[in-house]
């Protein structure tokens, strides 16, 4: 009796030592999280309801005003549709050619491994080398023009485009990403039993596409989820390329809201309080788009 | 696929010689006709995706500045490792180009460090150790995860202005230590480590940080592996926040560099010089990854992410 007692008693020691541990080790984190991402979030609401300018020091409320005048000004609608348009190319194209080169290089062959590793290479490139190594790609003595010379085509200089230059962003950022979630369905593939697909070649699911059919693609139903969120909110975001290459021209043709952000905040030192708004919107705009993808993917099964 | 059959319907025949485990393997194997197409399809995703990088690597060691057109892809033409002398040396001469690389350096160590440190530490606590607001406080670390960098760009880069931190190395460091996935990937791993191995630290007398520390993050090195790349590569890659956080020369880090770098004649690049600091700029992430190339599948496997 006397001796369980004093077991319960030290088991309560225990926990409070180990409750006061806990505390400590996430204390430094948490620390961090509250000061530079929770404040600055709150920070940043605050910020968006007020006709702001740090430099001037003139700061008053406004309510939601700026939010009215940013979705009222023709520039920021036209870059939120143009970045959803972006979007939508960019995250169905890179889903399916990551898709493809998994499979491709899922092959327990040399040649998938050792390809598949000189494929990953432009995802772990910084944005900016990338992009000034793609103005060459796309100029008019770059890569895509002396191919497209072979067949009589007249050189075209992409980025100065109004036409091309917003496509050829796209092209550039399909080029880049796509290895990046290549190897989040590989790391899905990986985890598929061979046993599946021994049984499922016993019952006749032998060919590459009856097995992306029945096999790979119910199976890794939600790494494609994965795969299609992380893609909407990183495209939604598309601003490095952008800055380097064109600036938002040739004549706004490849303006995205954070351009509009960035340059309503450094280049025309102006309010801050419409920059945080449309920041803002973009949010929700992201949400928004995440929580439909979930709300329409639900009613397909997990597996 | 008719290679494949064949094979398939000999191993049947004499199936006394060969053991269950070879048939299936029979059953899943790749016929030649199937190789040659991998062959052919890999080596080619090789070739697209390796020639911007292959004309920038002959481009190094090219004196013209300009790109030629059609673009001269002999690596035997006009190359010479002199050219590559002078050009290094016209990089590492601009502006003070050796103190943005240390910049780059500096930055990058002092976030991995203090992101690794602190997300383990928190990874740890989550997976292992009960407290009160344990799951509480998790979900505040993966609202994190929700909130996108531009949404708090603003607001930090006025906090900056406000604490006086704009252009200084704590104003890049700080608010970039926190990392959400870090600490989701520590979580995880700590969780599959057996209980029993810590119960038999605890009974050695051992508090829980002692056990953390010298039990059980030993344990963890792939985690700690895939924290420290992807948090290295992101680190050294981010553009964003130090455009708006440096405006001063000083503190310039690579990707300011190479954005500046662009500008610096106007319109026209110089090409040769421009390949150069961008090589020199990918070398450190060229290094990592090749040391740890398979560290990258397994990160995304150790986070979760998949089927």
């Amino acid at each position: 009796m006397n001796n369980t007692s004093t077991k319960n008693k030290r088991r309560k020691i225990d926990l409070k030592l180990e409750a006061r541990y806990g505390y400590l080790l996430v204390a430094p984190l948490m620390a961090l999280i509250v000061i530079f991402t929770f404040f600055p979030a709150i920070y940043s609401f605050a910020i968006s309801l007020f006709h702001y300018n740090p430099f001037g020091h003139q700061v008053f409320f406004i309510g939601l005003a700026n939010y009215d005048s940013v979705l009222h000004s023709g520039l920021f609608a036209k870059a939120l549709l143009d970045v959803l348009y972006y979007t939508v190319v960019v995250v169905s194209i890179q889903t399916i050619l990551a898709f493809m080169f998994a499979i491709l290089f899922n092959h327990k062959m040399m040649i998938s491994r050792i390809s598949r590793a000189f494929v990953f290479i432009p995802a772990i490139v910084s944005s900016v080398a990338l992009s000034i190594i793609f103005i060459w790609v796309f100029s008019d003595q770059g890569l895509i023009n002396y191919f497209t010379s072979f067949f009589g085509i007249k050189p075209i200089n992409f980025f100065f485009s109004t036409t091309y230059a917003f496509p050829a962003i796209m092209a550039l950022n399909i080029f880049s990403t796509t290895p990046y979630f290549m190897i989040i369905y590989l790391a899905g593939l990986q985890t598929i039993p061979r046993s599946v697909l021994e049984a499922a070649s016993l019952d006749g699911v032998k060919t590459g596409w009856n097995r992306f059919r029945y096999i790979y693609a119910p199976m890794l139903n939600f790494t494609t989820f994965i795969v299609v969120i992380l893609g909407i909110i990183g495209s939604m975001q598309l601003f490095d390329q952008i800055y380097v290459i064109t600036d938002g021209g040739p004549s706004h043709a490849t303006y995205v809201p954070l351009m509009f952000i960035y340059n309503r905040t450094f280049i025309y030192f102006g309010d801050v309080g419409l920059s945080a708004a449309a920041s803002f919107i973009l949010f929700f705009a992201i949400l928004f788009i995440t929580l439909m993808q979930r709300r329409y993917l639900k009613e397909t099964r997990w597996t | 696929m008719m290679f494949g059959n064949d094979k398939r319907g000999k191993l049947f025949r004499k199936e006394k010689g060969v053991k269950k485990k070879d048939v299936y393997d029979m059953l899943l194997s790749i016929g030649p006709a199937k190789k040659v197409v991998i062959y052919f399809l890999s080596i080619l995703l090789v070739i697209i995706y390796m020639l911007p990088f292959y004309w920038m690597f002959l481009k190094m060691f090219r004196s013209s500045i300009f790109a030629h057109f059609p673009p001269d892809l002999n690596p035997f033409s006009l190359t010479s490792l002199g050219n590559f002398i002078v050009n290094f040396r016209d990089v590492i001469s601009f502006g003070s180009f050796p103190l943005w690389y240390f910049n780059s350096v500096f930055v990058a160590v002092l976030v991995v460090s203090g992101s690794v440190a602190v997300g383990s530490a928190a990874g740890y606590a989550f997976a292992r150790l009960h407290f009160k607001g344990r799951d509480l406080l998790f979900y505040a670390v993966l609202a994190t995860l929700m909130i996108p960098f531009p949404v708090i760009s603003i607001a930090s880069y006025i906090f900056m202005l406000d604490l006086g931190w704009i252009s200084t190395y704590q104003g890049l460091i700080l608010p970039e230590i926190v990392s959400g996935l870090n600490v989701f990937i520590f979580r995880q791993y700590f969780m599959t480590i057996p209980v029993d191995v810590e119960n038999a630290a605890k009974l050695d007398g051992l508090n829980p940080f002692q056990i953390f520390y010298r039990i059980s993050a030993p344990m963890a090195r792939p985690a700690f592996a895939a924290a420290t790349i992807y948090t290295f590569i992101g680190t050294w890659n981010n553009f964003l926040w130090p455009l708006m956080e440096v405006h001063s020369q000083n503190l310039f880090t690579l990707p300011l560099v190479l954005n500046f770098f662009k500008g610096v004649n106007g319109t026209q690049i110089y090409w040769n010089e421009m390949m150069t600091v961008v090589f020199l700029t990918l070398i450190p992430t060229l290094v990592i990854y090749i040391l740890f190339e398979r560290y990258f599948v397994e990160g995304f496997t150790l986070s979760g992410v998949k089927g």
